[in-house]
C-alpha cells in the first residue's frame, strides 16, 4: 500500500477486465494518484475467456494472469485481494470492508462484474453444480470431470457454449439442457432459435430442451450407486454425467451498493458517461446499465471488448473527461459456412 | 525434491506464537525434516510485544534462516504487517479473515499483501470459539490450516500437541479441537502457492538419536554428558533455561545445583567446586560476566578448573535482554584485571553447543584454567536437528595427577613443567596440601611478588593455553568452500557463522570463487590456521554482530592483515543477503583493479 498526501485516491471495486483496464489507464493519467483495486479474488487480474482451458490441461494459475506481479509494483497500482466490499457511503466517500477496515476514496469506480445466476427453483441444487465464473472453480470443474468424461450443462449461455466448444474439441460429451437463458446475453427471436440449437448439435453438443422434459425436477448425487450426478427431469426422464455446470447468464453484484446513494435497478444506472447518481462514482463492465438516448431505456453491454472499453472510458472520465459510451463491439449472433455457431462475446485479445 | 521452506508465524505476546513454533518445529522435525528455527520475543511477559517464531525446514542441510520467508502467518496484524515484505513471490501470506474492531486503512494484512505473493484469509477467531469456545486456541487453528494447506501428516502435529500440553489435559482436548477446526477449513480453501514438502530424508547413524532442540538445551546435553557435578549460577537472559534445565536434570544423576544470591557468589562457588575436583560450571549473560571478572582472575591465578557458560545479549548495561548481540568478545577474551588469560570457545551452531559444552569440561580440567563457552541469544534460543552419538565423545577425567613424591620434597602445586601445566591434587589427595592464594605465588603456591616469579608464572599461565590449540577431537577452526586461492574470504565466529556459509555458498554459485572459515576457539588464537587461509584471500571480510568488529580487532592483532569489516547491531541475525552484498561488491573491486 502507498500513501501521499495531496493526491487523489481512486478506487476501483473488480479486478476483471473493465476494474484492470481503468487502474491502468487511470494510473496512465494520473501519475501521482493513488490507484486501489479491491476485488474478491485472490488472484491478479485474469482472463475469465481464458479459462476453459483448464479442460485443455492447463491448471497452473500463472498461465491465466494477464500481468505479473511485476506490472502492478511497477505501476504503483495496489490490488487488495480476498477483500470483500461491506458497504459504500457516498456521502462520506467510504468504503467499508467486510473486515471493518474504511477506505477513504475521492473517486469510485464499480466494476464488480456479475455472478453466475442460477434460477430461484434450481437454487436448493447449487452444492451440486460446479460453477465456471473464477479460475479455482474452473480448476475444480476439471478435476471433476474424467477424461472423455460427460458435463451436463444448465442454461447454456454464452459463456458455457464457449465452454462447450472447447470441451467438444477435448473429447468430452457435452449435455446442453438448453432454456430460456440459452445465448444470453444474446438476444435471440423465436424463428432464430431452432436453427441456432441446430448449429450447437453440429457442433457436437447433444440438446435437450428443459420446457420439453417439463422442466428440472431435481439434481441429485450417488443416485442409483453412482457417485456421480443425476438430473431428473418432471416427465421423468433422465441424464448422468460427471458434473453439472449452471450457465444461466450473469446476475449484476451490487448489494454493496445499496445506501450509498446510487440509483439501482438491476445493475447501476449510469449516464453515457458512465457516472452514477453518486458525486464521484462511475461504474463499468457487466455491473452498469447504460442510459441509451436512442433505445430511450438503461440497457446492459455485454463482451469483453465492451467491458474493456467502458473501464477505459470510465477512468478518462474520472480524470477530467466527458465523453459519452459508444459501443465498441457487434452483438450479432451468426452461423459461420460449416454451420458453426459463432459469437462476437467468444472473442478477446 | 528438496525441501527448503521457511515459516514465519508472527503475533503479539499472548497469542501463543512461540508455542505454535514450537509444536510446529516439534511436528516437522518428528516427521524427519531438518529444522533451524530462532524465536524472538519481547522482554515483557504478556499482553504487548511483538513475538517471531521462525523456522526454515529442509531436507538437505542448512545453516541459517533465509533472507525470505515461503510461509507467514500473522496472529496480529499490527506485528505482523511489517514482515509482510518479507515474504517470497508465490509464497503464502494466512491471516486473520475477520475483525472485531473497526480498522483504519491499512489496518489489515489484506492490504499488504504483495501481488506477487497469495492471500489466505482464515477466519481464525471464529474457527476457535466455534471449536474451543473460546479465542485462545487461535494459534493452533492456525497450525491445522498449515496441515491441511501443505498436506503435512497429521499424526505429527497431534504427538507434538499432546506432548507440549500433556499435563494439561482441558489445554489437550480443545487444541485437538481447534486443529481439526483449522485442518477442515484448509481442505475447504484452494492451494494456490507453489509451497511444497517433498519427503523427507533420514541419513541417521545406527544407534544415535535425532533431537529438535536450542543452543541452550545442547549446552545442558553436553555439561551432562561430560559428567557435570555441581552447578551455581544466577538466572539472566538469555542463559536462563541452562540453569532451568539442569536443576530438572542433575539431581536425578547425583548431581547438585544451586541458585546463589548473584553472579559473584555463583563463580565464587564454581571456582570452589572446581578447587575441591569437582566438574563445575555456571551460566550468565554479559551483565553477570561483568560481575563474574574479578573471581575470573582468582580462577586464573589459581589455575583452578572452571566452566562459564555465557550467552551474549545486545548492551551495554541492560541494554537489550530479548535481542542477539556478539559484543561481548572483548569481555569473554580479555575482560578482568591482570593478565588473566582463559580459554575462550564458540560454537557456531547448536550441535557445536553440545561439543563445546563437553570439551570446555575437558579443557578446563586439562589446562587447569577457567574456559568460557561464549555463545549468543540467537544460538541459545535457535532450535536445529542435531544428530547425538550413541556414546558421549567427551574424556571423563583429564586431570594430570603428581607421581609419587619423593621421600623429603614438598609438593609443587605450581611447578614449571615443560609444558607449563602442572600436576594437580585436590583436597584430601595424600601429600598433596598446598596452598592457594590469589596472590602472585611461588611454585609451592606460597606468596612471592619477585619479579622473576611473576615473569616466570605470567609465562607458565599463558603459554600452556597453547597446548589448547592441539586439545584432540575438537575442531578448532575450519575452512569451507573453494580450496586454494580465493577472490573473497569470509572469517567469522559464533552464532552468525551460518549466514557466513550460507552467503558463501550462494556466492560461490553466482560463480565467485569464495570460502569461508569457523574460528571457535577464540583465545588462545589459532594464528597458524588461520593464517594460511588468509594467505589465500585476496578480500577478507568479517562479518560479526557488533559495532566495533571485536574478532576483527582479536583477528588483527595476530595477524598483520587488512580485513573488510561488517560489522552490525540490529538486534537479530545478519542477513545473507547483506552479507552476499559486500562479497560482490569485494569481488567487484578485485574485478574493477584486474581491469585497470
Amino acid at each position: 500500500m502507498t500513501k501521499a498526501k495531496n493526491v487523489r485516491h481512486h478506487v476501483v471495486i473488480g479486478s476483471g477486465v473493465a476494474g484492470s483496464q481503468a487502474a491502468e489507464t487511470l494510473r496512465d493519467r494520473e501519475p501521482d494518484a493513488r490507484v486501489t483495486i479491491l476485488t474478491l479474488s485472490s488472484l491478479l487480474f485474469y482472463n475469465r475467456y481464458d479459462l476453459p482451458k483448464v479442460f485443455r490441461g492447463h491448471r497452473d494459475w500463472r498461465e491465466f494472469l494477464a500481468y505479473p506481479a511485476d506490472y502492478y509494483r511497477d505501476r504503483r497500482i495496489d490490488v487488495r485481494r480476498c477483500s470483500r466490499v461491506a458497504g459504500v457511503d457516498g456521502s462520506r466517500r467510504t468504503i467499508t470492508l467486510e473486515h471493518k477496515e474504511e477506505i477513504r476514496f475521492d473517486t469510485l469506480l464499480v466494476a464488480s462484474g456479475g455472478r453466475g445466476y442460477i434460477p430461484e427453483e434450481l437454487a436448493e441444487f447449487r452444492p451440486l453444480m460446479h460453477p465456471f465464473a473464477s479460475y479455482t472453480e474452473a480448476v475444480t470443474a476439471a478435476n471433476v470431470v474424467p477424461d472423455r468424461g460427460h458435463v451436463i450443462m444448465l442454461g447454456g449461455d454464452m459463456i458455457g457454449l464457449d465452454l462447450a466448444r472447447t470441451l467438444v474439441d477435448t473429447r468430452h460429451r457435452v449435455t446442453l439442457v438448453a432454456g430460456p437463458q440459452t445465448f444470453w446475453p444474446h438476444e435471440v427471436a423465436e424463428d432464430e432459435r431452432p436453427g441456432l440449437i441446430a448449429a450447437l448439435e453440429n457442433m457436437g453438443v447433444e440438446v435437450v430442451e428443459a420446457a420439453d422434459a417439463g422442466g428440472i425436477a431435481s439434481i441429485e448425487q450417488g443416485a442409483k450407486g453412482l457417485s456421480a450426478r443425476r438430473v431428473l427431469f418432471k416427465d421423468g426422464t433422465e441424464l448422468y454425467g460427471d458434473a453439472v455446470m449452471p450457465f444461466f447468464g450473469l446476475s449484476p453484484s451490487v448489494e454493496f451498493m445499496l445506501g450509498s446513494g446510487t440509483d439501482i435497478e438491476r445493475g447501476l444506472l449510469v449516464n453515457p458517461a458512465l457516472r452514477t447518481t453518486g458525486e464521484g462514482i462511475y461504474a463499468a463492465g457487466d455491473v452498469c446499465q447504460i442510459w441509451s438516448d436512442a433505445d430511450k431505456r438503461y440497457r446492459f453491454f455485454y463482451g469483453w471488448k465492451n467491458v474493456r472499453a467502458m473501464g477505459d472510458l470510465a477512468a478518462r472520465n474520472i480524470t477530467g473527461g466527458d465523453d459519452p459510451w459508444v459501443p465498441v463491439q457487434d452483438e450479432k449472433l451468426h452461423i459461420d459456412d460449416q454451420g458453426k455457431l459463432q459469437s462476437p462475446f467468444w472473442e478477446y485479445e | 525434491m528438496a525441501t527448503d521452506i521457511q515459516i514465519s508465524i508472527v503475533g503479539s505476546a499472548g497469542d501463543g506464537t512461540i508455542a505454535a513454533g514450537e509444536i510446529l518445529r516439534n511436528a516437522l522435525a518428528g516427521m524427519g525434516y531438518k529444522v533451524i528455527s530462532f524465536d524472538v520475543y519481547p522482554p515483557e511477559i504478556r499482553g504487548f510485544g511483538k513475538c517471531i517464531a521462525r523456522m526454515r525446514i529442509t531436507t538437505e542441510q542448512a545453516y541459517s534462516l533465509k533472507h525470505k520467508s515461503d510461509v507467514l502467518v500473522s496472529l496480529d496484524d499490527s506485528h505482523a504487517i511489517p514482515h509482510a515484505n518479507e515474504v517470497r513471490d508465490c509464497g503464502a501470506v494466512i491471516y486473520e479473515q475477520g475483525s472485531i474492531v473497526r480498522l483504519p486503512e491499512g489496518g489489515h494484512m489484506s492490504a499488504h499483501v504483495g501481488p506477487g505473493q497469495l492471500p489466505y484469509p482464515v477466519p481464525i477467531r471464529e474457527l476457535s470459539e466455534k471449536s474451543t469456545g473460546a479465542n485462545r486456541s487461535r494459534n493452533i487453528v492456525v497450525l491445522g490450516f498449515i496441515a491441511g494447506l501443505f498436506n503435512l501428516p497429521v499424526e505429527g502435529f497431534r504427538k507434538a500437541i499432546g506432548k507440549k500440553f500433556r499435563s494439561k489435559a482441558a489445554a489437550a482436548e480443545a487444541s485437538e479441537a481447534a486443529f481439526k477446526a483449522g485442518l477442515d477449513y484448509a481442505a475447504k480453501t484452494f492451494k494456490l502457492d507453489d509451497v511444497v514438502f517433498g519427503p523427507p530424508v533420514s541419513s541417521v547413524v545406527a544407534g544415535a538419536t535425532v533431537e529438535m532442540i536450542n543452543g541452550n538445551a545442547a549446552i545442558v546435553r553436553g555439561a551432562l554428558d561430560a559428567g557435570i557435578d555441581t552447578f551455581f549460577g544466577y538466572p539472566i537472559t538469555p542463559a536462563t533455561s541452562i540453569m532451568e534445565r539442569l536443576a530438572a536434570e542433575m539431581p536425578r544423576r547425583g548431581g547438585r545445583l544451586l541458585q546463589t544470591e548473584d553472579e559473584i557468589s555463583a563463580i565464587s562457588a564454581v571456582i570452589g567446586a572446581g578447587f575441591a575436583g569437582a566438574r563445575a560450571a555456571t551460566s550468565t549473560s554479559g551483565p553477570g560476566l561483568s560481575l563474574m571478572a574479578e573471581m575470573l582472575g582468582m580462577g586464573v591465578i589459581g589455575e583452578v578448573p572452571a566452566v562459564l557458560f555465557v550467552s551474549q545479549r545486545g548492551g551495554p548495561s541492560t541494554g537489550m535482554p530479548t535481542k542477539t548481540e556478539q559484543s561481548d568478545l572483548h569481555m569473554a577474551v580479555y575482560g578482568g584485571h591482570g593478565d588473566a588469560p582463559r580459554i575462550v570457545i564458540a560454537p557456531t551452531n547448536v550441535d557445536g553447543c553440545y561439543r563445546c559444552a563437553g570439551k570446555a569440561f575437558e579443557m578446563a580440567e586439562a589446562y587447569q584454567t577457567p574456559v568460557i563457552v561464549l555463545i549468543d541469544l540467537y544460538l541459545s534460543n535457535r532450535y536445529e536437528t542435531v544428530v547425538f552419538p550413541a556414546r558421549p565423545p567427551f574424556e571423563a577425567d583429564m586431570n594430570r595427577k603428581p607421581g609419587k613424591q619423593a621421600a623429603g620434597t614438598q609438593y609443587k602445586r605450581y611447578a614449571l613443567t615443560a609444558d607449563h601445566v602442572s600436576p594437580r591434587t585436590i583436597p584430601g589427595d595424600k601429600g598433596g596440601m598446598h596452598v592457594v592464594t590469589g596472590l602472585e605465588h611461588n611454585e609451592l603456591g606460597r606468596p612471592n611478588d619477585s619479579a622473576e616469579l611473576h615473569t616466570a608464572m605470567s609465562r607458565k599461565r599463558h603459554e600452556k593455553l597453547k597446548a589448547a590449540l592441539r586439545h584432540p577431537d575438537f575442531t578448532h577452526y575450519k575452512r569451507f568452500g573453494d580450496e586454494g586461492a580465493v577472490d573473497v574470504g569470509l572469517i567469522s565466529w559464533g552464532s552468525n557463522f551460518g549466514e557466513c556459509l550460507e552467503a558463501m555458498l550462494k556466492a560461490r554459485a553466482e560463480g565467485i570463487r569464495c570460502a569461508a572459515m569457523k574460528v571457535v576457539m577464540i583465545s588462545p588464537f589459532p594464528t597458524h590456521g588461520v593464517s594460511a587461509f588468509l594467505a589465500d584471500c585476496k578480500e577478507v571480510l568479517v562479518p560479526e554482530l557488533n559495532y566495533e568488529g571485536q574478532f576483527a580487532n582479536i583477528l588483527q592483532a595476530h595477524v598483520a592483515r587488512p580485513v573488510t569489516r561488517l560489522s552490525r547491531v540490529p538486534g537479530e541475525p545478519m542477513k545473507v543477503e547483506e552479507i552476499l552484498e559486500e562479497i560482490r561488491r569485494l569481488a567487484g573491486i578485485k574485478a574493477a583493479q584486474k581491469a585497470a
